[in-house]
């Protein structure tokens, strides 16, 4: 077997550091995500906090290198199927989606995507835009190559065998039908698994409105509000209407209890979202009602200071479950428990709800393939968790990022620099 | 040698084919005035980043023996590296080759065709005068020595000499103290997940002496540090002798922790030797010494008060593991005595990993209680705090355990002068990017980690250690040579005056003073070609590798005419 070969699961910021560094050891990597495109959680991001790096600026030269490196093999559209053997001789199955685009010949025109007549609600933009069945999850995605979606796209899916509008957009014939989705099987010494996350279903909390009031937004949703290349190419103004909020309320802490932890980022961009607020709509009223905050990095504490004096009015709220929020006369009603034990109400144009962070909703199927043990939360769990191990109940498993538990970018790239340590150790060996 | 310049116009697909007239584009390049007595090979492509184009314009530069490249086409971030890789495959020296944006600069922004065709021939003559004036540049290899230095015995030290050192890295640590161990010497137990820290420190010292590629320098302090990545010159001195070792290393990774603030300066606390106010971090020791936690005149105490935040404002951060460490002295006395009440007074919660709200809910049902406070005042075991409703509130208690902010360790400042590395304002040691290079520090080569970085725990302190062994292990490998930026700057000595203001703009160090001679020098492994040091230099004597004067006029007397 080729002894240089390592896997990476999941192309977001800490599996893009790790194959990159790898690569730079003079491994080959495998670099396997499921979606179309790569970067992750953090691209859908319009600037991260504590310094406001915009996000493309972060995270758009490291995608470059990965595309553009020889050691690194991005499979995009791909999971991982079976794992077999052991550290140092591992069987890899990888299942990858045909994307039907030539990805050599595609140059990311755009021209297919306007003519095609499916228009599906856009999921990678918190379901505020749409898209077509061919598609990319967003302008700028990388690699610039959109997908057909076998389900939705007229022929493929057979309601309409004769539409060829988008082979006949296309000026590089570059449109492939006939791909096949294909299963490859790989040898590689070690793996890293960093998989992402999910996010806590706030619809769930029935008392605070999610998916029944339209200008409630989850965190993730208002990111992409938010952002120039989303659906409303940035202008904050609410769902379906030109309307600008004039009063914005962010709950921090959503689904906290429910999910048995602090997801350790939520404060920070909690304030980020109070600072957007405040940057593009100057007199708008904002609220962040918070149960703690959580500012868990030196430089942080400023940056919560900074939101005090300038932008948000910061409300205690002492028990969550409390919270109700309903809407009366176009406007919505925050009503929640404030530190004396009595209620306070808000009228505001809309609410943000921070909710934690979750394992990907896919990831027991993943840890089965790769038989390594999760956490009672459903994260990947590393042991022993207090000695900072970054290595899974299998050996030669490695895992980064917030597939272990919430944490920010920073501690993302830690981890990622820490199991690509593990990994080489395996071949040193 | 005869001039042959190749002038290569990528279409982009429509891209670019939709909004100029690339016909128009090549034949006005080949008639340029200018350029009528060299030799041009001007040529056009549909997409010469695709496979097809790249071996296209591999196979051109190889046939027409082309002296000198110009690429019209996108960005220089999207393929300067892409074009720059084809030229390497052939004999073309790749800082004889220029790329041109007729994109993002002509194409995408300038709506009237024949305009953007004239500003795109434009900018092309612009990149041919350029690269006329471009000299071939040579990367060279350098040697590399893959051993470390590691500043700091305590932990997060130890994992990092531990997890680098093998058979063909050795690793040098060093203590300023007399034992290995660090702050962690005075701890029982870990927190959250508990298990005995002291077992754990103790096989981690007993790993790290037995290891035959460790060598240990206890009483040592580092003394001088001059070079680069990959070539460290490095003296340490023995604070008990004063006597000083030489060694060399490629790497090295400074471990070297934190203090606690002492409460006593804060203006709102305020006790006596006698009164029973002690920090966390003491009373553990107790605990772990005693196995119990009690009041100085030996006594268990009925009523225990452990305060949050102490300091918070002032250091200008939150600590992160105060929260944490607290629910474990609360547990430990619990333990002790169920029926002692112990009270946190706490501003927030800070919980920032998955297992911190299981073990606060534990603490909880030990039956801790918890009051949260705005401002406090602490005068001997009485304590008056305002709420969150800014009623004042008074507190007695048998003693009173305070948890004071993690500052940076005592020399962390003047350790960064010598290493020349960056300090946050917290005066912490500041990451390379707070975000994507989080363990290493401003100057290549140095790495960070531990609570000399930022406020963390043993858990975060030994992940970064093995963060930065990854970064070590991917960067310094054992054999390999290193290849230095060679787009550096360089002191024309004819011209320097000797007058050193170059040294002072200099942020990575790489110029020194020739005595001898008189005159600045550049080392150029460590130089990153920033051009600070050419903008100072009032006598003009400093250029930058592929940014000279006479190679930015020449392509700016063009592109702004």
């Amino acid at each position: 077997m080729d002894k240089e070969n390592v896997l990476v699961i999941g192309a977001g910021v800490a599996g893009m550091e790790a194959s990159l560094m790898l690569s730079k050891a003079g491994k080959k990597v495998y670099l396997v995500e499921k979606q179309l495109l790569i970067g992750g959680n953090t691209i859908k991001n319009e600037e991260t906090f504590p310094n406001m790096d915009c996000s493309t600026c972060l995270v758009a030269p490291i995608q470059q290198d990965i595309l553009q490196d020889p050691n690194v093999e991005v499979l995009t559209l791909s999971e991982v199927d079976k794992v077999s053997g052991e550290q140092g001789n591992f069987k890899v199955t990888i299942k990858k989606k045909a994307r039907y685009i030539n990805m050599e010949a595609c140059l990311g025109c755009e021209m297919c995507y306007p003519v095609c007549p499916v228009e599906l609600s856009n999921e990678w933009e918190g379901n505020l835009g749409i898209k077509h069945a061919v598609y990319v999850s967003t302008s700028g995605s990388l690699p610039n190559v959109p997908r057909i979606d076998p389900e939705h796209c007229l022929k493929l899916n057979g309601k309409d065998k004769n539409c060829n509008k988008c082979v006949e957009a296309c000026m590089f014939a570059a449109i492939d039908f006939s791909e096949k989705d294909e299963t490859l099987d790989i040898d590689v010494t070690g793996i890293i698994v960093a998989a992402g996350f999910g996010t806590f279903d706030a619809g769930k909390l029935e008392n605070l409105g999610h998916g029944k009031f339209s200008a409630v937004y989850s965190s993730l949703e208002f990111e992409r509000l938010f952002a120039k290349n989303g659906p409303t190419e940035g202008a904050l103004t609410l769902r379906n209407s030109d309307k600008k909020p004039e009063s914005v309320a962010i709950v921090h802490c959503v689904g906290r209890e429910e999910v048995g932890y602090c997801s350790s980022v939520c404060c920070m961009s909690s304030f980020k979202h109070a600072h957007f607020i405040k940057h593009k709509l100057p007199d708008c009223k904002i609220y962040n009602i918070y149960t703690d905050v959580c500012l868990p990095d030196k430089s942080y504490q400023k940056y919560y200071e900074n939101t005090k004096a300038n932008n948000s009015q910061l409300l205690f709220q002492s028990d969550p479950k409390a919270m109700k929020i309903t809407e009366k006369g176009g406007k919505l009603e925050v009503s929640y428990k404030n530190g004396k034990d009595t209620n306070d109400t808000l009228k505001v144009d809309m609410v943000i709800l921070a909710n934690s962070f979750q394992p990907p909703s896919d990831l027991e199927k993943l840890t089965k393939s790769l038989d390594i043990k999760r956490d009672s939360f459903g994260f990947i769990e590393a042991e022993p968790f207090n000695l900072g191990s970054v290595e899974t109940s299998r050996p030669g498993i490695f895992v980064a990022g917030c597939v272990e538990g919430p944490k920010d970018v920073q501690s993302s790239f830690i981890q990622a620099e820490a199991a690509v340590a593990g990994v080489l150790t395996i071949n040193v060996e | 040698m005869s001039e042959k310049i190749g002038i290569y116009v990528c279409e982009c697909g429509p891209n670019i084919a939709d909004k100029v007239h690339i016909d128009k584009i090549m034949e006005d390049v080949s008639k340029l005035p200018d350029f009528q007595d060299k030799e041009l090979v001007v040529r056009n492509h549909k997409l010469l980043c695709s496979v097809d184009g790249k071996k296209f314009l591999e196979d051109e530069i190889n046939e027409h023996k082309l002296s000198h490249l110009v690429v019209a086409a996108c960005s220089p971030r999207d393929h300067d590296s892409t074009f720059i890789g084809v030229c390497k495959k052939t004999e073309l020296n790749p800082y004889l080759y220029k790329i041109v944006n007729i994109r993002e600069q002509c194409a995408w922004v300038i709506p009237d065709k024949d305009k953007a065709t004239e500003k795109a021939v434009q900018y092309i003559h612009a990149g041919m005068n350029r690269v006329l004036y471009q000299d071939p540049l040579f990367e060279k290899e350098l040697d590399s020595n893959p051993d470390v230095l590691v500043i700091g015995g305590g932990m997060a030290g130890m994992e990092a000499a531990l997890d680098l050192a093998g058979k063909d890295r050795k690793v040098f640590l060093i203590e300023k103290e007399e034992n290995l161990g660090g702050k962690s010497a005075h701890l029982t137990q870990l927190m959250s997940r508990q298990g005995s820290n002291l077992n754990i420190l103790h096989q981690r010292i007993s790993d790290v002496q037995k290891n035959k590629n460790i060598k240990i320098f206890t009483n040592t302090v580092l003394d001088k540090i001059v070079g680069f990545m990959g070539n460290f010159e490095i003296d340490l001195r023995n604070t008990k002798d004063e006597s000083i070792i030489e060694l060399l290393a490629g790497a090295v990774v400074v471990a070297t922790g934190y203090e606690l603030l002492d409460s006593q300066k804060l203006e709102n606390i305020s006790f006596t030797e006698k009164d029973n106010v002690i920090t966390a971090l003491e009373a553990e020791k107790m605990f772990s010494e005693n196995k119990k936690i009690g009041s100085k005149d030996g006594k268990e105490p009925k009523s225990v008060t452990l305060v949050h935040c102490i300091g918070r404002e002032d250091a200008g951060f939150c600590s992160k593991i105060c929260c944490n460490y607290m629910f474990k002295i609360s547990n430990l006395i619990k333990s002790q005595s169920p029926k002692i009440e112990v009270t946190h007074l706490i501003k927030h919660l800070s919980l920032p990993t998955k297992h911190s709200q299981e073990y606060y809910d534990n603490v909880i049902k030990n039956g801790a209680k918890f009051e949260r406070y705005k401002t406090l005042k602490l005068n001997g075991t009485n304590l008056e705090y305002s709420d969150l409703n800014n009623e004042k509130q008074s507190l007695d208690s048998d003693l009173v355990i305070l948890a004071p902010a993690m500052m940076p360790a005592k020399g962390t400042a003047e350790l960064g002068k010598l290493l020349n590395i960056d300090l946050h304002e917290t005066g912490f040691f500041q990451e390379a990017h707070t975000k994507k290079d989080p363990v290493s520090a401003s100057t290549d080569g140095i790495f960070i980690i531990g609570s000399a970085r930022t406020p963390g725990s043993i858990f975060d302190a030994i992940q970064q250690a093995k963060a930065a062994t990854g970064k070590i292990f991917s960067q310094l490998i054992p054999g390999e040579k290193i290849i230095p930026e060679v787009m550096v700057s360089e002191v024309l000595d004819a011209y320097c005056t000797g007058c050193q203001t170059c040294l002072n703009v200099c942020v990575y160090d790489a110029i020194y003073f020739d005595e001898d001679r008189g005159i600045s020098v550049v080392n150029e492994a460590v130089c990153r070609g920033c051009g600070n040091c050419v903008g100072s230099c009032p006598s003009g004597s400093i250029r930058t590798r592929h940014f000279t004067n006479p190679q930015i006029y020449q392509e700016v007397k063009e592109a702004i005419r």
